[in-house]
């Protein structure tokens, strides 16, 4: 059986392709549905949802489209949750590839300073980096990974330090390969498959953390998020309770979606792998 | 202002259904006071500092006003607009030099020590002048303050200093506070600060951080009969939406400085046994203004501060992010100040093709995007509705093809790049208005002031005839020809404008039916609360 029909056998897999897919989808028509700043005044200010069908999810206290707002918040959520997951994988597993073959030194060094990351909560090192070097799209997806990065970290080396021991190593020794083309070109691609298996973990947790820092008032103020969405619609949640409750909803299927998605990778690989 | 119809539509229609039942009852009920019970309110900050005399803002008087009393208070009907507190009167030397004031008689402190002119002398001499943040500008010519006998103080000023602008502080600046208390040791550094004591009608009874602050009847008050509750608790609640919620649950009486979100109010002006008031803040109004970096070459010149100006749509601010419960402004004076306000000033109606067209003007053309400039636009993060107005401002700016970025900081953060750093280009403030426009509203405008003074002109803009002007009414002590002055001050900001004026606006109290005689003076919120009563 093919992998791919293997993969949508699984109905919560398949729940997962079509809710990522569909958010994908938002993210990419955004600009087409809504052109132009989805943070214009469009109408009158908190109107509820279903009622003027030009302004189908209503409008928030200032008089802005919550749809558009809803759709252009999703290029946000999207553009870093992947940027992040992709910052972290990549400096985890450079620093756990690095750490497991040379081994010895620089071992213990690299691996104490992944300890160190993550005895911090990387929720609070995201906060902390974010009110020191002040918000933006780049420094919120670079305090992310910040706390991200040591997870990718461990579970590279312990690929790594199994691999290192295998023949085609010590053939590439042989032939005299320089060790940091060994590392990256032999061992690293080899140890990738299950560091990227965490990358669905990763990415949902970035949008939520990028959502956290956004309602505490830390992201990008000149780009809509869904968290600060819900931080605005706070002050009125008695009154207007669909301007947290429309972007809430959105937030909790993403990371949904993202999560199905990645669990039905990883058991397609598993079952595929047992039964090799 | 709306706010005030909508209420007032409100008791009028909740008084008449009252009339028709139990008319009587309800009229003899209303007009004696009872006697004890706890007010239980909420409170948005824990200040550190309790000492009005050093730290004069709100946040502190809506705590220490109950327990540290001022010479005089605000008052809607007294004459020059205050009412006697610790001063039964106040006189002003013709030529500006001196200020007698009598004090009242048989004022006990809340330690059982006499109150007498040598506490005044302290807290003038060594706490005003020297340490109190709007002290320092109204009291800096102060030289003495003379006690010939225990119950006067006669103030000395080096240089003639208007007997207006005095009266104008006198409800905000002149705290007294205990000679015998803070004589010992560091004033800053004084326990008393924590723990203040005081004249009042309460006494500090304890803190307990992030929980509550519970003050206590002074049962020595000199006001017969006062006060009338027992105990004052301040139950601290941070979170702007459980304000609502508990006064709702009976779990508080009131919420003062719309510790009630503005849009919340119109559901909770519904629910049976709460009153919305939008009365008794009428002496702390704060103004919404867009702060201006005129060491920007595009904002140096008047025709693009013009340019804004025209692009911002006042009655759309008032109506969205204040919801009504706001005013337009014109100048940097508040409509609702009845000394110094003048209407004739230049106004600036909203007018995006002539915004547009005083850009072109001045030689900022669309470039193919559409965009002229980019400015960094810093909202204050203090309020709700100045962070509200940033986001408007961005889109309102946007619409003449400058091009704003927000960038949102902290409140220390906000302070520090505004104040000190100067790392913006357009910023929201919102600075309070208090009586009179040489304690807090010149400031704004003057050249000179060092870097890092907050809430002052840090924009780098400089006018000789402004800051002459400014001087120049400082010294006048006849109190029409220094108002006149200050009529010429309104216009020629309006005419430059240095920063731009949006809206004014205040606070609302919500409280249980049960809670009497709220609001009966223009700092009510502020004020010391002798004859609050909680009927029923």
């Amino acid at each position: 059986m093919n992998p791919l029909r293997r993969f949508l056998r699984t109905p919560e897999a398949v729940a997962g392709v079509v809710l990522l897919g569909a958010l994908i989808a938002m993210a990419l028509i955004a600009p087409l549905l809504f052109p132009g700043d989805p943070q214009a005044i469009a109408g009158p200010a908190l109107l509820p949802p279903f009622n003027d069908w030009s302004l189908p999810l209503g409008t928030d206290r200032l008089g802005r489209d919550v749809l558009a707002e809803l759709f252009h918040g999703a290029r946000t959520s999207l553009a870093v949750g992947l940027a992040a997951a992709a910052a972290a994988l990549a400096i985890g597993s450079v620093v756990g590839t690095l750490a497991g073959f040379a081994g010895g030194l620089v071992d213990e060094v690299l691996m104490r300073i992944t300890d160190a990351f993550q005895t911090v909560p990387s929720f609070l090192l995201a906060l902390a980096f974010v009110s020191v070097v002040g918000p933006s799209l780049g420094v919120v997806v670079a305090a992310i990974a910040l706390g991200t990065w040591t997870g990718p970290a461990r579970i590279a080396r312990a690929e790594v330090l199994s691999i290192r021991e295998r023949d085609y190593v010590a053939s590439a020794r042989a032939i005299g390969m320089h060790p940091l083309e060994i590392a990256f070109r032999e061992v690293l691609p080899n140890a990738l498959p299950p560091v990227l298996a965490m990358s669905s973990v990763i990415v949902a947790a970035a949008i939520l953390t990028e959502a956290a820092l956004s309602f505490l008032g830390l992201g990008d103020p000149n780009r809509v998020t869904w968290g600060g969405m819900i931080a605005e619609g706070r002050a009125v949640l008695r009154t207007a309770p669909f301007l947290s409750i429309v972007p809430g909803i959105a937030l909790v299927l993403t990371v949904l979606g993202v999560y199905l998605t990645g669990e039905g990778i990883v058991e397609t690989t598993a079952v595929r792998r047992g039964l090799s | 202002m709306s706010g005030f119809t909508i209420s007032r539509r409100k008791m009028l229609a909740g008084s008449a259904m009252l009339l028709a039942s139990t008319a009587m009852q309800i009229s003899g009920w209303a007009q004696t006071p009872k006697k004890g019970g706890r007010l239980v309110l909420a409170a948005d900050s824990e200040p550190r500092n309790l000492n009005p005399a050093i730290v004069a803002s709100n946040g502190v008087f809506f705590i220490s006003s109950k327990i540290v009393e001022t010479l005089a208070e605000a008052s809607f009907d007294g004459k020059d607009g205050l009412a006697p507190r610790l001063a039964l009167s106040w006189e002003g030397a013709p030529d500006g030099l001196s200020v007698t004031f009598k004090l009242r008689d048989g004022v006990k402190w809340h330690d059982g020590k006499p109150f007498t002119s040598a506490d005044v002398a302290f807290s003038a001499l060594q706490i005003w002048k020297p340490l109190q943040n709007l002290g320092r500008t109204v009291f800096k010519d102060l030289a003495a303050v003379e006690t010939p006998d225990d119950l006067t103080a006669i103030f000395k000023f080096a240089k003639p200093t208007p007997f207006q602008l005095i009266r104008n502080a006198l409800p905000a600046l002149s705290s007294v506070v205990p000679k015998h208390i803070y004589e010992v040791g560091k004033i800053e550094d004084n326990p008393a600060n924590n723990a203040p004591i005081g004249t009042g009608p309460f006494k500090f009874g304890e803190y307990k951080a992030g929980q509550y602050y519970r003050l206590t009847k002074n049962t020595d008050y000199w006001g017969k009969d006062e006060p009338y509750l027992d105990e004052i608790i301040y139950q601290v609640l941070p979170d702007r939406t459980s304000a609502a919620s508990a006064l709702e649950a009976e779990e508080i009486q009131l919420a003062a400085f719309s510790a009630v979100p503005l849009a919340d109010l119109d559901r909770i002006s519904k629910v049976p046994g709460l009153k919305v008031i939008s009365k008794g803040y009428e002496g702390l109004t704060y103004q919404l203004v867009v702060e201006i970096n005129h060491r920007r070459k595009e904002l140096a010149d008047v025709k693009v501060r013009q340019a804004i100006a025209h692009a911002i749509d006042k009655d759309f601010v008032v109506k969205t992010v204040f919801l009504g419960y706001a005013a337009t402004a014109t100048g940097p004076v508040p409509k609702n100040d009845p000394q110094f306000y003048t209407a004739d000033v230049p106004t600036y109606p909203f007018d995006v093709a002539k915004a547009n067209a005083l850009l072109d003007e001045a030689g900022y053309k669309k470039g193919p995007d559409g965009k002229r400039f980019t400015l960094k636009l810093l909202p204050a993060p203090y309020f709700n509705e100045t962070k509200q107005f940033g986001d408007y401002l961005r889109q309102a700016l946007a619409a003449i093809g400058i091009d704003a970025e927000l960038v949102n900081n902290d409140s220390a953060a906000h302070i520090k790049a505004v104040y000190t750093d100067h790392a913006f280009d357009l910023a929201v403030g919102p600075p309070v208005f208090r009586g009179d426009p040489a304690i807090s509203t010149t400031i704004l405008v003057q050249s000179g002031i060092p870097d890092g003074v907050p809430f002052s002109n840090q924009g780098g803009y400089k006018n000789d005839a402004l800051d002459a002007l400014i001087a120049r009414a400082s010294e006048t002590l006849d109190t029409s020809a220094r108002t006149d002055l200050y009529k010429e001050f309104q216009k020629e900001v309006a005419a430059d404008l240095p920063l731009i004026n949006v809206a004014e606006w205040s606070f609302i109290s919500v409280a249980r039916d049960t809670v009497g005689n709220i609001a009966n003076n223009p700092r009510w919120a502020v004020s010391n609360w002798a004859d609050t009563y909680l009927a029923g």
